[in-house]
């Protein structure tokens, strides 16, 4: 019994108080405390965040002859933190009066942290897998967790949910089908055997299992074409729940990815293989998919009108900016992809908690009947300001350093149009979230709104938390790049060479530290200069304001929100075709088809004669 | 050392005897059927538990290849001692008038350890006639007219298939001069030809109509439909197994090459496919279940065709597994019947039975850790090892219909736990016999998943014992002592006095 062990137990242990406690009252802020306790006991092997080395659990099984073991190394340990910390930001959201009124509308809070309570252990199994065998049970175990958290809320998101596991089912085969070929190859299912037999691996065997393992895993990250699952069954989970969906689940496919495909096949050889008749390697290709999994799914984004979709939706782009970071192989990209993992995780918290909040307040999340709340809701402002700058990488959030590791990496690795590819992707994040913040806080207040308030410091405190985070990360990246190169160490990368301010590379440096003294100095001078010359700020009420020429008496209050970016949708509108809905529903069709057909047999009236028929196909097989 | 012959005649007397009995004492019949199916199990573990290395037993005094054997291995005697076990469960304890279900069953226990402990072909098919019987009798037992018309349909193909089943056995016997199937296994060469793979096909698609083996399965679907749960849960669960068990002994003793195996993973593959596919577009849970035990029977099938040990664990596992869940899932129904969109709010009126149903789909559709995920593990890694495109093509089946297998499965789940209309939740409340019962089989699952680690020794124990052809044929020629050479001779010698 080690600490890897004591944290399992924990977890367990969590799992199963708020499990059989959930109708209790004060079920929440157990659970909440709990996880801050596995968040201790995370932090007791924190060493393996500085280069420590790999711990083993004292737990083994042997079943059916196969060895089943479980370890915990810097990689591992990244994750973990991260699916630590957004469960504890959504527990404590989701466990003061955040979960009075949701049970008061019928909903079961007990259950909602039961649910992530069991997430967060069958992640950290995951996590923690030794061999292939033990991977495939985590990555299960987690699929079907996931579904717990989807459907609990009823009605539509049941639905969603069972998409989702249509697309995990189809996954998991496809893993388990490239786990069985490896068991073939190599004898065993230790990741071990699996690293040495690698190298002997025909090119075949190599496509093959790459192609089976990403598509597998891939459903997760919600790559493209296996994406169209995630931005519903994300969004129409209950709020608390979304955010941590939202930060740390898909993000369970690129570890599992990272793992097999990266470090066991070795990616070294992807770029090996070319793909006939065109000028593409496998990598290039994948890194292709990456660029399309950025930019689809984000201009998919900027069309929602739902908050919740249009954030569940950049969630999807932005697996595709780590996926591609980390495609790149070298020291500079594949830190701006694991970095990214952090901080994608602390903008997409943040946001999706400030947008429960007001959705707590205006029951509404859609994007066409909010406006104004600025005033009203300040601090859920404040934090939905840090998380859409940190998710849009625009300096001084965190979102930016990883994003610029990715887009120098794509520099230096001479890939110009990749990185055109990633770049008109971030315009769409900088135009959808300017939309979501501009259609709930700016403009003119909604009548039915003049009566809400700030939400309560119970849901509060959790949210600027996060936003907290996302500036400090982001000022001082250095802190968070300390466990990203034990994570590249962990995965044989080479460590990227960081200061606490930033990287400090011969082809190009950056200190955040630097540039946010330069940045706030600037504002510093702009105001000194201001206030200096005599001038007074003037405030401005909000409803004194004019569109397109005309007063805006207070009784008429006017908020452009529908129809958004009305210019640009005239040039691109024609793009969206929903191909990939087309593809999804054809596939449908085929298989309702088939079942159809198959079903004849069962309803015939002379079954006897299919026996027959049967008898006479099987005696020409063997005797003709 | 006879003893075990009473997990036969005993239910076989107590069937007769029953309607004499019941004619003086209503009471005592009621006890007789429980009474006789635990002596079985008592014989049938005593003997389990005895056994160091597989024993033939000829009864009678005469020795094989004359007489009756029964074959004893750990395969046989765990069939032997699950059939009463089953039975238990699933006894009609509420009836309290007449008698008539009770004496089809003990007829159905008698015949089918009859069926599982026999060593030869002609035994094995009278018991597999008595068994036919008792299921005709049982799936009509509800005496409604859809539930006449199914039988009838099942009473045609079991029929036409037990013509098909003699004349195959028949073929062997022209071939080999003899039934007994350790001899049959001596003499394997003299089958390995078109006239003894024909007989292996007849007996195949004769017996498959029992084992739900595409396409002779057209009653499937409308005999678990409209019998009582509990048949359904009995026929689905037990007595297709026994049929497959039928197959696989064949199969090992004299089939082993790759001709037969094809046309078993043929078969099995289409079963998949046409099972889950007609079970994804079912509108009612009954047939949705039977649609899916065809895909499951398929996936046994697939299982069996692997060569060597590692089909032999993967299809025992498969069998086990589907033996202890689909019975579960039958149960359901009793008062979970009709159609699927009527089940809306189930989970409300009955909370356990939701959970239950969740349970064991999870364990159909082989999510880790239950025990339909190792089952599957294996019939996977036995695939891949065998490493034809064939083989691998089963593979790709198998996987794909698992995703369906899970969204049909998912999507009867998720109307469970949907809002319904309160007028017909209250029809949906599961009492708590049927709960009782269904628990029993969730207890087993979850012990199994318990006892993982010794269980899966066990099974590849057994696995091991029963794909070995050499040891079946030298337990029942080590009776006489004598070298197997010479009673080949010998054997001979008789044919030709003959």
């Amino acid at each position: 019994m080690n600490q890897l062990d004591t944290l399992l137990l924990i977890s367990l242990i969590t799992a199963l108080i708020s499990g059989l406690g959930r109708r209790h009252q004060l079920i929440g802020w157990a659970t909440a405390i709990l996880l801050t306790v596995q968040f201790l006991a995370l932090l007791s092997i924190s060493s393996l965040g500085y280069g420590g080395t790999v711990i083993e659990s004292a737990v083994n099984l042997t079943i059916l002859g196969q060895p089943l073991s479980w370890r915990f190394d810097g990689l591992s340990w990244f994750f973990a933190l991260i699916t630590i910390g957004a469960a504890m930001a959504s527990s404590f959201f989701a466990a003061g009066i955040w979960a009075k009124k949701y049970k008061k509308h019928g909903g079961n809070p007990g259950l909602l942290q039961f649910a992530m309570s069991l997430n967060v252990f069958t992640m950290l199994v995951l996590l923690a897998s030794g061999d292939l065998l033990s991977l495939f049970i985590g990555w299960e175990l987690v699929s079907w967790a996931s579904l717990l958290l989807m459907v609990l809320a009823g009605g539509i998101a049941t639905q969603w949910g069972l998409r989702y596991i249509v697309y995990a089912t189809a996954g998991a085969m496809s893993i388990l089908a490239g786990i069985g070929i490896i068991y073939h190859l190599t004898g065993s299912f230790a990741y071990a055997d699996l690293a040495a037999a690698a190298s002997t691996f025909s090119t075949t065997h190599v496509v093959v299992l790459s192609l089976l393992f990403i598509a597998g895993f891939g459903v997760k990250m919600g790559l493209l074409p296996f994406h169209l699952w995630q931005a519903g069954a994300y969004a129409e989970t209950p709020g608390p729940g979304s955010a941590f969906l939202g930060a740390i689940s898909s993000r369970m496919g690129l570890y599992a990815m990272l793992i097999v495909v990266f470090q066991l096949i070795g990616l070294g050889k992807m770029i090996a293989v070319e793909i006939p008749f065109t000028f593409l390697s496998l990598r290039d290709l994948l890194m292709w998919v990456a660029a399309f999994t950025i930019i689809f799914p984000t201009y998919t984004a900027l069309r929602q009108n739902d908050a919740r979709y249009l954030l569940a939706w950049h969630g999807i782009g932005q697996g595709g900016y780590m996926m591609m970071g980390l495609l790149l192989l070298d020291p500079v990209g594949s830190a701006g992809g694991l970095l990214h993992v952090f901080n994608y995780a602390t903008n997409q918290a943040a946001l999706f908690l400030a947008i429960t909040a007001v959705v707590y307040r205006t029951h509404t999340a859609d994007l066409n009947r909010l406006g104004g709340l600025v005033n009203r809701m300040p601090l859920t402002f404040l934090v939905l300001l840090v998380g859409i700058i940190g998710l849009a990488g625009i300096p001084p959030m965190n979102g930016f350093v990883s994003k610029w590791l990715i887009y120098r990496s794509l520099i230096i690795e001479g890939m110009p149009l990749l990185f055109v590819a990633t770049v008109i992707g971030t315009l769409g994040t900088i135009l959808s979230v300017y939309k979501l913040i501009h259609n709930t806080f700016l403009g003119q207040l909604r009548l039915e709104h003049e009566h809400i308030r700030e939400v309560p410091w119970s849901m509060l405190a959790p949210m600027l938390v996060v936003a907290t985070i996302i500036f400090i990360t982001g000022f001082m990246p250095g802190l968070v790049l300390d466990w990203v190169a034990s994570a590249q160490a962990a995965l044989g990368f080479t460590p990227l060479a960081y200061t606490l301010g930033g990287v400090e590379t011969a082809r190009g440096s950056l200190d955040m530290i630097w540039l946010c003294g330069v940045l706030f100095g600037g504002f510093g001078v702009g105001a000194l200069l201001f206030y200096g010359g005599g001038n007074k700020a003037k405030r401005v009420h909000q409803l004194d304001n004019y569109a397109g020429g005309h007063f805006l008496t207070a009784d008429t209050r006017y908020h452009y929100s529908n129809n958004f970016y009305a210019g640009l949708m005239h040039h691109i509108g024609g793009w969206y075709r929903g191909t990939f809905k087309w593809l999804e529903s054809s596939l449908i069709s085929i298989v309702s088809l088939l079942s159809g057909l198959t079903q004849i047999l069962f309803h015939s009236y002379h079954p006897a004669l299919f026996l027959l028929i049967t008898a006479t196909l099987s005696l020409y097989f063997f005797i003709g | 050392m006879n003893n075990i012959a009473f997990t036969v005649a005993l239910p076989l007397l107590a069937a007769f005897l029953l309607p004499i009995i019941s004619n003086s004492s209503k009471s005592a019949a009621r006890f007789i059927g429980p009474f006789v199916l635990l002596a079985m199990l008592g014989f049938s573990l005593a003997y389990f538990n005895m056994l160091e290395h597989p024993v033939a037993i000829a009864l009678g005094g005469f020795r094989p290849p004359l007489g009756i054997t029964f074959h004893l291995d750990n395969l046989s005697l765990l069939m032997a001692s699950i059939i009463p076990l089953i039975m238990l469960v699933l006894w009609p304890y509420a009836n309290i008038e007449g008698y008539r279900e009770e004496s089809l069953l003990l007829l159905l226990a008698g015949s089918a350890s009859g069926l599982a402990l026999s060593g030869d072909l002609f035994n094995i098919y009278v018991f597999y006639e008595l068994l036919s019987v008792a299921s005709f009798g049982l799936a009509a037992a509800n005496r409604t007219g859809a539930a006449f018309a199914a039988t009838f349909r099942y009473l045609v193909m079991s029929g036409l298939g037990t013509v098909l089943a003699l004349t195959g056995i028949g073929l062997i016997y022209t071939q080999t001069g003899t039934l007994n199937l350790a001899h049959i296994g001596l003499l394997a060469s003299q089958l390995n030809n078109p006239a003894g793979l024909s007989a292996f096909a007849l007996i195949v698609i004769g017996i498959g109509v029992k084992a739900e083996i595409f396409p002779v399965n057209g009653w499937v679907p409308e005999v678990y439909s409209t019998a009582s749960p509990r048949i359904s849960a009995l026929l689905a669960g037990l007595i297709s197994k026994l049929a497959v068990l039928v197959i696989v002994r064949l199969l090992v003793v004299a089939y082993q090459g790759p001709e037969a195996l094809t046309l078993l993973l043929v078969l099995g593959m289409l079963g998949i496919i046409w099972g889950e596919l007609s079970a994804w577009r079912s509108k009612d849970l009954k047939r949705m279940l039977s649609f899916s035990s065809i895909g499951q029977l398929g996936m046994v099938l697939v299982a069996f065709s692997i060569p060597g040990e590692a089909g032999m664990v993967a299809g025992i596992a498969m069998m086990l597994h589907h033996l202890v869940v689909k019975p579960g899932l039958f149960m359901l129904t009793e008062h979970w019947n009709g159609s699927l969109n009527k089940l809306a709010g189930a989970a409300k009126s009955s909370p356990l039975a939701a959970v239950l149903f969740m349970l064991f789909a999870l364990s159909l559709i082989g999510v880790p850790p239950f025990p339909g995920f190792w089952a599957k593990l294996l019939l996977v890694t036995g695939l891949v090892e065998a490493n034809t495109p064939l083989y691998l093509t089963a593979l790709a089946v198998l996987l794909s219909a698992t995703v369906i297998e899970a969204h049909y499965l998912m999507h009867t789940a998720i109307r469970m736990y949907s809002k319904g209309k309160k007028k017909q939740v209250k029809k949906l409340h599961q009492t708590p016999f049927t709960l009782t019962i269904i628990s029993v089989f969730a207890v087993v699952l979850i012990t199994a998943l318990i006892t993982m680690a010794p269980l899966g020794n066990k099974l590849q124990h057994i696995a091991a014992e029963s794909s070995d052809r050499a040891l079946y044929i030298n337990t029942t020629f080590a009776a006489r002592h004598t070298p197997v050479r010479k009673q080949i001779s010998l054997i001979k010698q008789q044919s030709k006095v003959q």
